[in-house]
């Protein structure tokens, strides 16, 4: 009898057992057109600049912390907080102030070489701040991998091939920027082409640039397939979220995006040389690139923030975020002597947007050089028509997040400054300058010298390009990180003294930064590279 | 309360009828000689021809009776006894319990009522009246020490806080140590074990392994706790009342405290100023220290030698923020057996505040009724419901929070200063520490109601049809529902937090003063249900069958069906509106955090087959087979097998027949063998995308941690062997009987669940997989000893001793590295490691001393550069800071050696009594992360203490700060690795029984309790209390950090017990 009941209890209970997750989505839900939609959004925005295994609130993800890191090596922004170690990240091994005082990074171990191999073990985990960069890029390209994988097999409502060209385009495009950020950071990158995959061949720096291009390539060929806009719109109008789709978030048309990738291509070029080593040849193909690249009244990618958070969050998504505030104190981030330093006296954007308080001195056992005086303005101190840095209101920042025309136009004008076309170059300064409102007299046609013009471009790029991941580059390719004795350092800056809050006007930097990072060991450690990878370690 | 019990009066008044007394023949009650309970089911046999049983209420007949005759009377439990009587006597027959004990009974993990002596497994049992009257009230906290082989330790001190529990060792790291909690049979799936009425529970029954508790399934393997409820007894209505209070205070064994001097920077006048030279203020509109003022703590010269003793004065923020808490527990029970119905209908009611200034109460409510009925002869129904409610008002319900944010404020900010509009300010600058804030505004602007209704019913129909077969059907429905609403009241006119730009939020981030004031909601949901259908046969052959074989049979065969469906849905609203007052429907952002379902489905059966060779031996066998949701529709069910067998060699005539028997009369050795399936989590194996609302669309997101289709059951395997033996020492009053028993247990687990880390470069963060090998083993003892019993005074000692280790055997890949939920320390989870082996840098005692590789921490060239430190440490001369290893190492195992508990109790004529029970917990560990924080910023008290380098001697700030901050700013470091072993006075009680002493009519009891918990702590430790621990409850491995955890309380606790 009791096996009987027994019988027919198990037989109806076995329909149960299928209760499957019912919460939440599976990736066959991806298989559709408003799938395709949501992976194509999700797993670039989200996966790629945001959702990692390891978080922290003092740095935050993609935008504040990843960024953040190089705008501290940038010497743009810097922290007194150790999470991650970033009130290191930014300290230069040697400081020397206007009396002679030598003040040493104080921090153990007390060189950046040093302190990074000593912080990229694996036990580190999320305290490795070597790990982030490369874990959201990575994270990118799978997402981007995962749409590849998918597109051909959607159904699609309408127009199917302009909208899987535009698909491909959006996968190809961050694909290349991707590729782009490992290379120019990394020694060594991996090349993934499928998802969920990955493989011991390591790659060196140059070749994973050379990817980035190859599938910048890719995404431009299949823009150029499409003919048809309205299938375009339809399907890009989705992906890119609705609330970042004002000002220059507004929808690219192909051209545009095309002429993005052209600005990012230039980028791959410049970062990723030392200035001294430039060939004429190379400063020909940025001229070429950023002459077709983005345009003054281009749409662009942007990000912004929105009340539920979910790209930026308004009050600390973005390194100026946490870089503005009443006083020092209140920033998480302190921007630097350095930074200030840099805006042109009657600069209209310095007026607007750095407030100057009381000297603010962080704990001298932690570093030096975040001692500081200035505090982005939240919202601007209303100037019309003068470019705002720092906006923690909802939806009050726009970041450009894959090139603007700015950066393009100083590339430019670096170019032609480079090539022998001191005043074209200076020409293009004084329109990016008059483009944010900045109010300085025109420098083109005042006969500067090929050094004067430098530094004019030095200094506008500088201040324009602050706090969206290229400060460090510049610092690299300008040679400021290497030692004092290979000609590298800073001086003539300015430096508050430790304890006795004294400002130096004519202190001598010497960072002593990689120029580029050792892979990851919280990647080597899953996967070791195989014979014939390039080196992991940069042999600095 | 008087409601109530006229309720329950006039239900109970139809049953309550006496019956006559019949005469003619011979009858009888037999009691307990304790405390003249009736008891039911003692066997009366007439020498020479007939036996009878007794009924419910003790009572007997024998009809027909000789002349004279002899009867004996024999009860599992009690000792035999035999009295002659003649026909139409009326007997009253008082019975002992069996002091060797041994003879209790015991079901959990052999399913089938089985006395001690016939067991194959260890069970421990612990009876009610052994459990203190702990001011917390709950089941957890009374059992820490009472069960050998387990270890129970109270992690935080929190009112409502759970306990750790770990019976025998690490079997599951996805699963934690959480036993399972059986009460009354059935498996309570949704209530938590510290919310269940203590006052309720009648015994409490542990067996710790797979080899007794894979009868119970899968979720058996971590060990099962079964609770039975207490039951109404013949005789009159009895009305049992207690009533409480304690008084609370945080213990602080170690002394922590915040250092009285400082070391910034001062002027002349000993003021302490900004970088310009001008003393500090405070700015009394904002509530601010707006300057910062120098300091330099690796100053080689610095020293931490400046009282706070001009315009920063000393604040004491103990004194300011801790403070005693009151408990107070009544209880009331009205029970009673009248016929074919047993009765007992009880509540209690607890309640605690916080030692936390302003952090709120918790209260919890039992309601309880146990009522079995005979429908029928050999048909017994029994309905048992118990109904908790908990409310609990803390802010911060683990106040580690506040606890962090308050020890890591210098002490000189006045936290109790108000601005103009009679606001608290979040945050008094970095000069007070940059990890300080307010715990007066998390209190101000918070109000935090977590209020939890559990159900807890199950119904038994129990039927024996005929002879041999035995048919038990129980049903059990646990619910629990879970509501909290967190109100963040807005912030706007605050200046301190205007100028900080701080606020309090939680799901939203407010960017400007008007934004702020939330509303959280948070509703949780849990339906557990459980059928349990069993059919047992049973065979004797001497008596069934007339075959002259000692054999006896029972066989079991049971269907098990568990469901558990949990929900939750989480939202918020956050901007609160100018108006008020308002609620979250007007907030101008609101969202749905979490719409959540998990069911979950397990069902199988159990056959199990028992042989007993008369007194001789037994031995049993069986499998249990599950179906799990978690592996879907089309899985296969996983069997899985268990045995045990015992021998009593003190039942063998060449031992009962020796002098020995005399000395020892009860020997058993014991084995047994199980194992268990540990399933994955319900989706463990169910792949996903989760979703993100992104303005207008809801994107798909790969999550970080990717599930696993592949995922197989985790299988762990036990096998234990024992003794039980019984001495009986000297004939006189001391030292009468002891009674040992002893456990070798060893258990292997395979396929242990972890999320193991990927390569970044797959674009995913962790993948669930089969990754560890777990082993696990152990020896558990319990000693009793009758060290007196004479006339007026018996005193019975008990000591439980418990000892295990549990290793990782194997793992995927090399090392898997995990930092505790408390934060910042490291975990590597190794082959060949113990499980929760803490790692990380070295700091070394001597300047030759080498690593585990045989290499010296201090180049030979370099060590000049060091010396020994006054304290033992090895440091740099001119920097003054330690020596920091640049590697990391494994640092130790936190988990103790081996903890032991001793028990004493005395009583005097049952009406004084003293029970005493200390705990030793030995070679236990615990990492400071308490202080390793307040060293960061010169604020523990260490850093007065004054030390010798190179011949100079200073409370030098750069060791201190050295500590903290060398080679990695808060990085894991043996100094901080503290021995945490601990002999705790547990419990101190002093009852005095006025009913016992005088007569008072209507009384059956008058007790007056005091009590003490936790008043004598030794310990090396210099956190505040050793037993702590930070990371999550019940986690496997994450078991050693006290980070700013509540201590324990040391409680003075006056009670009363009335019965009547």
């Amino acid at each position: 009898m009791l096996l009987i009941i027994s019988t027919v209890s198990i037989i109806s209970c076995k329909k149960q057992l299928d209760v499957n997750n019912p919460n939440q989505p599976t990736p066959e839900s991806a298989k559709s057109e408003a799938g395709i939609i949501s992976l194509s959004q999700g797993s670039i925005y989200r996966n790629g600049f945001r959702d990692l295994k390891f978080s922290d609130g003092v740095y935050g993800s993609f935008w504040s912390g990843a960024i953040g890191f190089h705008e501290m090596m940038g010497d743009v922004v810097q922290a007194e907080a150790a999470n991650a170690y970033i009130n290191q990240i930014g300290t230069p091994d040697k400081v020397m102030l206007d009396n002679g005082t030598v003040l040493l990074n104080p921090n153990s171990p007390n060189t950046f070489k040093a302190m990074l191999r000593q912080v990229n073990t694996n036990a580190n985990q999320g305290g490795n701040f070597v790990f982030y960069e490369w874990a959201y890029m990575y994270a990118m390209l799978h997402g981007a991998n995962s749409i590849l994988s998918i597109v051909n097999d959607v159904n699609y409502t309408s127009e199917a091939e302009v909208k899987k060209a535009t698909v491909k385009a959006w996968a190809y495009f961050w694909k290349g920027y991707a590729y782009a950020r490992i290379g120019s950071i990394y020694y060594a990158g991996l090349i993934i082409n499928s998802p969920a995959e990955t493989n011991g061949n390591y790659f060196t720096k140059e070749q994973i640039i050379a990817e980035s291009n190859s599938n910048f390539d890719k995404a431009a060929a299949s823009l150029a397939s499409i003919t048809n806009t309205a299938g375009y719109n339809d399907i890009l109008g989705k992906i890119i979220p609705s609330f970042t789709q004002i000002g220059k978030g507004t929808l690219p048309t192909p051209d545009m995006w095309k002429r993005m990738m052209n600005t990012l291509k230039a980028r791959n070029i410049l970062v990723n040389t030392t200035t001294a080593t430039m060939t004429a040849a190379q400063w020909n193909s940025i001229f070429t690139l950023t002459n077709s690249g983005i345009l003054t009244t281009d749409k662009v990618f942007t990000s912004r923030s929105n009340a539920t958070s979910d790209l930026l969050s308004a009050s600390d998504g973005t390194v100026t975020s946490r870089a503005q505030g009443a006083s020092a104190t209140a920033a998480s981030y302190k921007l630097t002597e350095r930074y200030v330093q840099e805006f042109k006296t009657g600069d209209k954007r310095y007026t607007n947007n750095i407030r100057q308080s009381a000297v603010w001195i962080g704990n001298s056992d932690r570093g030096n050089s975040f001692n500081t005086r200035f505090t982005l303005i939240n919202g601007g101190s209303g100037l019309a028509n003068v470019v705002v840095y720092a906006n923690v209101a909802v939806g009050g920042q726009e970041l450009m997040i894959a090139g603007q025309y700015e950066e393009n136009d100083l590339m430019k004008a670096e170019a032609l400054i480079n090539t022998n076309q001191v005043d074209a170059g200076l020409a293009i300064i004084d329109a990016v300058r008059t483009s944010q409102g900045a109010g300085l007299t025109a420098v083109s046609g005042t006969g500067l010298t090929l050094v004067q013009a430098k530094e004019e471009l030095r200094r506008e790029r500088r201040v324009t390009l602050a706090f969206i991941g290229l400060s460090f580059y510049d610092a690299r390719r300008w040679g400021v990180i290497n030692l004092l004795s290979e000609g590298g350092g800073r001086k003539g800056a300015i430096e508050i003294a430790p304890t006795t809050g004294v400002v130096n006007t004519n202190a001598t930097f010497e960072y002593g930064y990689l120029d580029y990072w050792d892979v990851p060991d919280t990647e080597l450690a899953y996967n070791s590279p195989v014979t014939g990878s390039a080196p992991v370690k940069n042999p600095k | 309360m008087g409601k109530l019990l006229f309720l329950i009066g006039i239900i109970l008044f139809p049953f309550l009828n006496r019956t006559e007394a019949q005469t003619g023949t011979i009858t009888g009650t037999v009691t307990d000689s304790k405390d003249g309970t009736p008891l039911q089911g003692v066997t009366v046999r007439v020498k020479g021809g007939g036996t009878v049983i007794t009924a419910f209420d003790g009572s007997f007949t024998i009809r027909n009776a000789k002349p004279e005759v002899s009867i004996d009377y024999t009860f599992v439990g009690y000792s035999s006894k035999t009295v002659k009587a003649k026909p139409g006597s009326v007997l009253k027959i008082d019975m002992e319990t069996d002091a060797k004990a041994l003879s209790e009974i015991v079901v959990t993990g052999v399913g089938v009522a089985t006395s001690k002596k016939k067991l194959g497994i260890s069970v421990e049992s612990v009876t009610a009246e052994k459990l203190p009257a702990a001011p917390t009230a709950s089941v957890d906290q009374a059992l820490i020490g009472k069960i050998a082989g387990a270890q129970i330790s109270s992690t935080n001190g929190s009112p409502g806080a759970k306990t750790n529990i770990l019976l025998r060792g690490v079997n599951t790291l996805n699963r934690g140590t959480s036993p399972m909690i059986l009460l009354d049979g059935m498996e309570v799936g949704a209530t938590d074990l510290n919310s269940l009425d203590l006052s309720g529970v009648e015994r409490i029954e542990v067996v710790q392994g797979a080899a007794s508790a894979t009868i119970y399934g899968a979720q058996g393997a971590n060990g099962v706790i079964q609770l039975f409820s207490k039951k109404g007894k013949p005789g009159k209505i009895s009305i049992d009342f207690s009533s409480s209070a304690s008084s609370n205070t945080l213990l602080n064994i170690g002394n922590l405290h915040k250092s009285a001097f400082h070391s910034f920077a001062t002027n002349a006048n000993n003021d302490v100023v900004n970088a310009a030279g001008v003393p500090l203020v405070l700015d009394p509109i904002i509530l601010a220290y707006k300057d910062a003022a120098p300091i330099n703590l690796i100053d080689t010269g610095a020293m931490q030698n400046k009282p706070y003793n001009r315009n920063l004065q000393y604040v004491d923020h103990f004194k300011m923020f801790l403070q005693t808490a009151y408990t107070t527990n009544n209880s009331i029970a009205v029970s009673g057996a009248r016929d074919k119905i047993d009765f007992n209908i009880s509540a209690s009611d607890n309640r605690q505040n916080s030692n936390f200034k302003g952090n709120g109460d918790y209260s919890r409510s039992n309601l309880l009724t146990n009522i079995g009925i005979e429908l029928s002869k050999n048909l017994k129904f029994r309905s048992i419901t118990q109904l908790v409610y908990t409310k609990n008002t803390q802010v911060d319900q683990s106040g580690r929070t506040m606890f962090f944010s308050l020890n890591n404020s210098r002490p000189f900010a006045n936290y109790n200063l108000n601005d103009s509009l009679g606001n608290h300010g979040i945050y008094y600058g970095d000069v007070v520490g940059v990890n300080s804030s307010n715990p007066n505004f998390r209190t101000q602007y918070t109000n935090y109601k977590n209020v939890k209704i559990d159900v807890v019913q199950s119904f038994n129909l129990n039927y024996k049809p005929v002879k041999f077969v035995e048919l038990d059907a129980k049903y059990g429905l646990n619910y629990q529902t879970q509501d909290v609403v967190q109100n963040i009241l807005p912030q706007d006119n605050n200046a301190n937090a205007a100028y900080k730009k701080s606020w309090r939020s939680n799901y939203f981030s407010p960017a400007a003063p008007e934004n702020t004031g939330e509303i959280d909601n948070y509703r949780y949901r849990t339906t557990f249900q459980n059928i349990l259908g069993t059919a047992t046969f049973r065979t004797d052959f001497k008596n069934d069958f007339n075959i002259n074989i000692p054999l006896q049979t029972t066989t079991q065969v049971s269907f098990d069906y568990r469901k558990n469906m949990y929900n939750e849905l989480i939202t918020w609203g956050a901007d609160a509106p100018s108006f008020r007052p308002y609620t979250a429907s007007q907030m101008i952002t609101f969202k749905t955090a979490s719409d959540y379902t998990e069911p979950f489905i397990t069902y199988g059966y159990l056959v199990n087959q028992r042989f007993e060779i008369g007194e001789y031996a037994g031995i049993s066998a069986g499998l249990r087979s599950d179906y799990s949701s978690a592996f879907g529709l089309g899985s296969k069910p996983f069997t899985f097998p268990r045995g045990d067998a015992y021998l009593r060699l003190s039942s063998f005539n060449f031992w009962s027949d020796s002098r020995v028997h005399d000395i020892v009369p009860e020997f058993k050795l014991r084995a047994a063998y199980g194992q268990a399936g540990i399933q994955p989590k319900p989706f463990d194996r169910y792949v996903t995308l989760n979703t993100q609302g992104f303005g207008n669309n809801v994107a798909f997101v790969y999550p970080t941690t990717s599930s696993n289709p592949n995922l197989d059951v985790e299988v762990s395997k036990e096998f234990e062997i024992g003794t039980d033996i019984a001495l009986n020492v000297l004939k006189g009053a001391w030292f009468k009987t002891i009674n040992l028993s002893a456990t070798y247990w060893n258990r292997t687990t395979d396929n242990a669940i972890y999320n193991v880390d990927v390569a970044p470069s797959s674009g995913l963060g962790a993948l669930k997989s089969n990754a560890f090998g777990l082993g696990a083993k152990g020896l558990q003892a319990s000693l009793n000893v009758n060290v007196l019993s004479s006339k007026d005074l018996t005193w019975n000692f008990t000591t439980n001793f418990s000892k295990e280790t549990s290793v990782i055997r194997s793992v995927v890949g090399s090392q898997i590295v995990v930092t505790s939920s408390a934060g910042s320390s490291n975990y590597v989870l190794k082959a060949g490691d113990k499980v929760g082996q803490l790692y990380g840098y070295m700091m070394i005692h001597s300047l030759e001393e080498k690593d585990p590789n045989g290499v010296d921490f201090i180049a030979k060239a370099n060590q000049g550069n060091y010396t020994i430190a006054s304290n033992g440490w090895v440091v740099n001369k001119v920097t003054k800071q330690p020596f920091v290893s640049a590697g990391q190492y494994a640092l130790g195992d936190p988990n103790p050696k081996f903890n032991m508990s001793f028990i004493n109790d005395f009583s005097y004529k049952g009406f004084f009594n003293i029970s005493m029970q200390w705990d030793w917990i030995n070679g236990s560990n615990l990492y400071n992360q308490t202080k390793e924080w307040m060293y960061r910023d010169g604020i523990h008290g260490d850093y007065a203490n004054p030390l010798t380098i190179d011949g100079q001697t200073g409370a030098y700030t750069a060791f201190y700060r050295g500590v903290y901050a060398q080679v990695t700013a808060n990085g894991t470091k043996n100094y901080f690795l503290e021995d945490a072993s601990f002999g705790r006075l547990r419990n101190l009680s002093v009852a005095l029984d006025i009913a016992r002493l005088v007569k008072i009519p209507g009384f059956r009891k008058l007790q007056l309790i005091l009590s003490g918990r936790n008043l004598v702590t030794f310990t090396k430790y210099t956190g505040m209390d050793p037993e702590v621990s930070s990371g999550t409850s019940n986690s496997a491995f994450d078991r050693g950090v006290d980070h700013n955890t509540i201590p324990n309380i040391k409680s003075y606790q006056v009670g009363i017990n009335l019965g009547f």
